[in-house]
């Protein structure tokens, strides 16, 4: 039996992870190691709500001090990490201290990918709660706003400064928004609802060349146009945190990999969330997912392997994003498909779209249709073949087919 | 509760066909359900984000919202692990008509949120 946990991250794995150990009964010590000074909060609200200004900074916080105090969880803010020694698994902090402990859970997240070239006061990337509350500043009716990157971070933050008055031009390198991870046929749907709300959308244009002057920052485009603008937003994807993991003798590959029970190959240091490749028996290959519901669930099932309960994570991936006033929301993974199936009105963004594979379930992406993505996900879980002309009729209830 | 409160919505036909409903009722959007046989109302706009309830779905005795999958209980109106309360109205099906009385109930306990 284990008495002691380290978690190395105090985000939103951590914050689960704690709870989940203190729900079932371990009365051993817990601490969470982050580098932040702010006890665990919600980060989707940073791009949606709280970056509109609509919901506190208070509202976001995932553990207070007090249930940390109460529940003996130990919180070591604003503290580094500079490296986990795997086999004696202890950490080293920036100031030299090593702490030891029976288990590591490694949950380190992630933080933006950098543009190179991109550098200036008026160049914003957003992953914590200081970064939001310095953009939120910069949001206001007419302020034009450059957003580099049309994925989930990118597309909400054009979506929050448009509702703000701003005027928003959006360049994304590739083709279609989102369409590497929806396919073409959505990223189209995804590029429609941007313009239908205003949005400049310059697909397949890159950052060529980035200058600031007094009066405003200047973005000069593979095809030689200039967009200019008064703050810039980069959102081009997530570098895992793993440089503390370096010779810590856990196998790393864009990631800190791990098999179903969040276990590295290090015995007793387990990883979970943004920075966890993780073996999922769904789709028989190792993925790295960067969202809220994996960060929980995987958090709870690292918690229980520690514990010695064999939780295998085997739940379809789950996310949502709240753009220009619909709820877009995504279940299961497909990197394939043969075909596509609609459910609804893509022209009124208002359906799902169910991806199968080999006549399997294999994903389903939806627009205000929650609740049929909730079905999905569990015909997804079960790998079942619907028959596509039922899932295209509104008439048969999806869960007909559970 | 005076007896005239009862406002006749739809059919017991028509919700075990659909099982779950708009309708509009002296200003109150209600969202009807039909789970496990029995119908039960409920405050249409959802108390997380203001989604209708009724583009939802019923799953394993549950009406989820569209907009976050918030899943609620529909005689309580309670979310799961969540917090909050959707406002529930009392139902009554006499003769294959669906009657709903349309002020809303409040949970014992409940402020306004």
């Amino acid at each position: 039996m284990i008495g002691s946990v380290i978690v190395v991250g105090a985000g939103q794995t951590a914050a689960v992870a704690a709870r989940t150990l203190r729900r079932l009964g371990f009365d051993g010590e817990v601490l969470l190691v982050g580098e932040e000074h702010l006890p665990p909060y919600q980060r989707p609200p940073l791009s949606k709500d709280y970056l509109a200004g609509e919901e506190s900074a208070e509202a976001l916080g995932l553990l207070s001090e007090e249930w940390c105090a109460g529940n003996g969880v130990g919180l070591r803010l604003g503290t580094r990490v500079v490296a986990v020694r795997g086999p004696e698994r202890a950490v080293e902090l920036a100031g030299g201290e090593v702490l030891r402990a029976d288990a590591l859970l490694i949950a380190t997240g992630g933080r933006p990918r950098r543009l190179p070239g991109v550098e200036g006061e008026r160049v914003r990337y957003l992953r914590t709660l200081a970064d939001a509350d310095r953009l939120r500043a910069d949001l206001r009716p007419g302020t034009r706003v450059i957003v580099v990157g049309a994925g989930f971070v990118g597309s909400e933050v054009a979506s929050t400064a448009r509702a703000l008055g701003a005027e928003v031009t959006v360049i994304e390198r590739a083709a279609l928004p989102l369409a590497h991870v929806l396919g073409e046929r959505m990223g189209e749907v995804c590029a429609a609802l941007q313009r239908a709300a205003g949005v400049d959308l310059r697909t397949g244009e890159t950052v060529r060349e980035y200058t600031e002057t007094g009066r405003g920052a200047a973005v000069l485009t593979g095809s030689g146009r200039v967009v200019e603008g008064d703050v810039v937003v980069v959102g081009v994807g997530m570098v895992p945190n793993v440089e503390p993991l370096a010779g810590s003798g856990v196998e790393l590959d864009d990631g800190v990999v791990v098999d179903e029970y969040c276990r590295t190959r290090v015995e007793g240091v387990y990883a979970a969330g943004d920075v966890a490749r993780h073996y999922h028996p769904l789709t028989g290959r190792r993925v790295r997912v960067e969202h809220f519901d994996h960060a929980s669930g995987h958090g709870m099932a690292a918690a229980k392997n520690i514990l010695g309960r064999r939780a295998p994570y085997t739940a379809p991936h789950w996310f949502w994003s709240d753009q220009f006033d619909r709820a877009l929301q995504y279940a299961g993974h497909a990197e394939e498909w043969d075909e596509i199936v609609v459910r609804g009105r893509t022209d009124e963004f208002d359906f799902v779209a169910f991806y199968l594979c080999g006549g399997v379930l294999r994903a389903a992406f939806g627009m205000d249709r929650g609740g049929e993505i909730a079905v999905a996900r569990q015909l997804i879980a079960s790998r079942a073949r619907p028959d596509p002309a039922a899932l295209r009729d509104e008439d048969t209830d999806l869960t007909d087919l559970l | 509760m005076e007896p005239d409160e009862w406002v006749e919505v739809t059919s017991l036909r028509d919700l075990e066909r659909r099982r779950r409903r708009l309708v509009v009722v002296g200003g109150e959007q209600i969202g009807l359900f039909l789970v496990g046989g029995t119908v039960y109302a409920l405050r249409d706009v959802c108390v997380h984000k203001g989604r209708s309830l009724a583009k939802g779905t019923i799953l394993h005795g549950r009406v989820i919202c569209p907009g976050h999958q918030w899943a609620f209980d529909p005689a309580s109106g309670r979310p799961d692990g969540q917090e909050g309360c959707q406002p529930t109205y009392r139902v009554r099906v006499e003769d294959g008509a669906v009657y709903v009385d349309p002020r809303p109930r409040l949970p014992v306990g409940e402020g306004n949120r």
